[in-house]
């Protein structure tokens, strides 16, 4: 039985709607904010360097944010199962769902995978920083 | 909020252009000026399927992420197959 004009059902849609609401905004926001950031900062490396490698650190770090407001997304995306009235809504909700697991899974592959090539290049750089005259096989010192 | 992600969507779109455009010039190479390009459209289809999740934006923002996803793989294959001219 419930009190007169309150409907628990309705009460509930209403606040996991605002709590949807709320966290799709942030995903948004931390997405908007890494997407001006790279914007800006890959237009700084074109003007100043002509390098192709300059450009990985700032898709790196876009790949961080994207990340990020992803898992935002995605628990919104959790928040909305709760409350999804039909069929089509909750096919449409799992395909969303399923290209955020995806690109999430995807970008963690990447950002992994930079970290190991610039932790190689690091290593390099200083294995020929401290052999510098391992250059000329064959040639006999006179 | 759908007008504002709109709107924001539209200018990372532009974004995307732009920055694409720049990196090509400053490198003229277009394996390098894609996966920018890509990267900032996946972040506005991203925020066109937070407005929106209707089956279109649906399909595009797949599209996008599969497009991504082949190219930086492709890549990154391509650069492994390279002979290294540097040791």
């Amino acid at each position: 039985m419930t009190a007169e004009g309150f409907d628990p059902e309705e009460a509930l849609q209403s606040t996991v709607g605002l709590l949807v609401t709320v966290v799709e905004a942030c995903g948004a926001v931390v997405i908007v904010v890494g997407a001006l950031w790279a914007f800006i900062r890959f237009v700084g490396v074109g003007l100043r360097r002509r390098d192709a490698s300059a450009f990985v650190p700032v898709r790196l770090v876009l790949g961080r944010f994207l990340a990020l407001g992803l898992e935002f997304q995605l628990a919104s995306d959790v928040l909305r199962t709760a409350v999804a009235p039909s069929w089509e809504q909750l096919g449409q909700l799992a395909a969303v769902a399923a290209i955020r697991t995806a690109l999430n899974y995807f970008l963690s592959r990447e950002i992994a995978e930079e970290r190991r090539q610039v932790a190689e290049d690091e290593q390099d750089a200083r294995d020929r920083a401290t052999q510098p005259d391992q250059t000329r096989p064959g040639t006999a010192p006179t | 909020m759908n007008v504002a992600l709109d709107l924001a969507a539209l200018t990372v779109s532009a974004a995307a252009l732009v920055s694409a455009v720049v990196v090509l010039l400053s490198t003229r190479r277009p394996s390098a000026a894609l996966p920018v390009l890509l990267d900032l459209l996946t972040a506005a289809g991203l925020l066109r399927l937070a407005a929106d999740p209707s089956w279109q934006r649906i399909a595009g923002a797949a599209a996008i992420v599969a497009l991504r996803h082949l190219l930086v793989h492709g890549l990154h294959v391509g650069a492994r197959t390279r002979p290294s001219s540097t040791r």
